[in-house]
């Protein structure tokens, strides 16, 4: 029955099958296409946020990646490690496809030499701290909490300086990062995470 | 005039010992014994923190001449601390090397 159809539509629209054939061919390719986007897409995502491709920048290698080198994010009893993108990149879609997107003015600061030299990151310092506290301070020190979970601090393993701290904290609603800065890199001069308004 | 002289020779005495704390520290190695021994737990540079910050520490001991003393003995003996209305025993540094432990006293009265 298909066949008396098809003879049908092939002989009062001559070409179709040709046409058919093309728009089969363009819909696997678009579906081959899409498939290599999405994956692709994701590999870059995550090699972008791995600790190599991060050091892979001088800038990154010799200011803020020595001085995080040996501190307790990196080297510690159980080797359990929180790399750049633990604490720098959000893990919330939306959140991270923007950041990612921010980033590729970093790539033209590096090439244009923004903060190349030991001296300009210094002078830069303050600003891009700034830039980190101001998004914790927003989501309540967010990237600290997608590992430390208040809830399961246990009391019995912290030791009763760090229990009297948090508890204070809590009292106060104090967010991580407002005692806990400086911690993995070296502290700019003025005002901290605490004094600032961030809206 | 003698005393004149004398407060001017006490005067370059003390420059010149702020100078040689200066040069006689060794960076480096303060900071990284530092952060070994968490200090920036509790102390920042300029900020409060629980505890005072550096600089002021080095506002506060700036020209007395037993600073390293007071802050070497405050940094191996355990004192005493109060934080908010508590009192803790202030941690020493993660080192039995006592030059190690001036040398971290040096750097933060050099702040």
């Amino acid at each position: 029955m298909f066949k008396d159809f098809w003879e049908v539509v092939r002989r009062r629209y001559p070409g179709t099958g040709r046409r058919i054939g093309f728009l089969l061919v363009a819909l696997v390719a678009m579906v081959f296409a899409g498939v290599v986007l999405v994956v692709g897409g994701a590999a870059g995502l995550a090699w972008t946020s791995t600790e190599k491709f991060c050091i892979g920048c001088h800038e990154m290698r010799n200011n803020v990646y020595a001085e995080y080198k040996d501190s307790i994010h990196d080297k510690n009893r159980s080797g359990v490690r929180a790399i750049c993108p633990d604490c720098h990149v959000p893990r919330e879609p939306v959140p991270l496809i923007l950041r990612k997107m921010r980033a590729t003015f970093e790539l033209w600061g590096h090439l244009t030499g923004v903060v190349d030299t030991k001296e300009k990151f210094e002078a830069h310092r303050s600003m891009l701290a700034q830039r980190v506290w101001k998004r914790m301070k927003q989501t309540d020190s967010l990237e600290c909490r997608n590992c430390h979970k208040a809830d399961s601090m246990s009391s019995d393993l912290q030791s009763e300086k760090a229990q009297a701290r948090h508890a204070k904290a809590r009292a106060e609603g104090t967010t991580c990062i407002e005692c806990h800065f400086g911690i993995a890199h070296k502290e700019p001069d003025g005002p901290g995470p605490k004094e600032l308004k961030f809206d | 005039m003698r005393s004149g002289l004398t407060v001017l020779a006490s005067a370059l005495a003390l420059c010149a010992s702020s100078v040689v704390w200066a040069a006689d520290v060794d960076e480096g190695a303060a900071e990284a014994l530092m952060k070994k021994s968490n200090c920036n737990k509790c102390h920042s540079l300029d900020k409060k923190k629980e505890g005072p910050p550096f600089r002021e520490t080095a506002g506060k001991y700036k020209g007395k001449p037993d600073a390293e003393d007071k802050l070497f003995t405050h940094l191996t003996t355990h004192p005493k601390v109060k934080v908010d209305g508590k009192e803790e025993e202030h941690t020493s540094l993660k080192t039995k090397n006592d030059d190690e432990v001036k040398n971290v006293v040096r750097w933060v009265l050099t702040r």
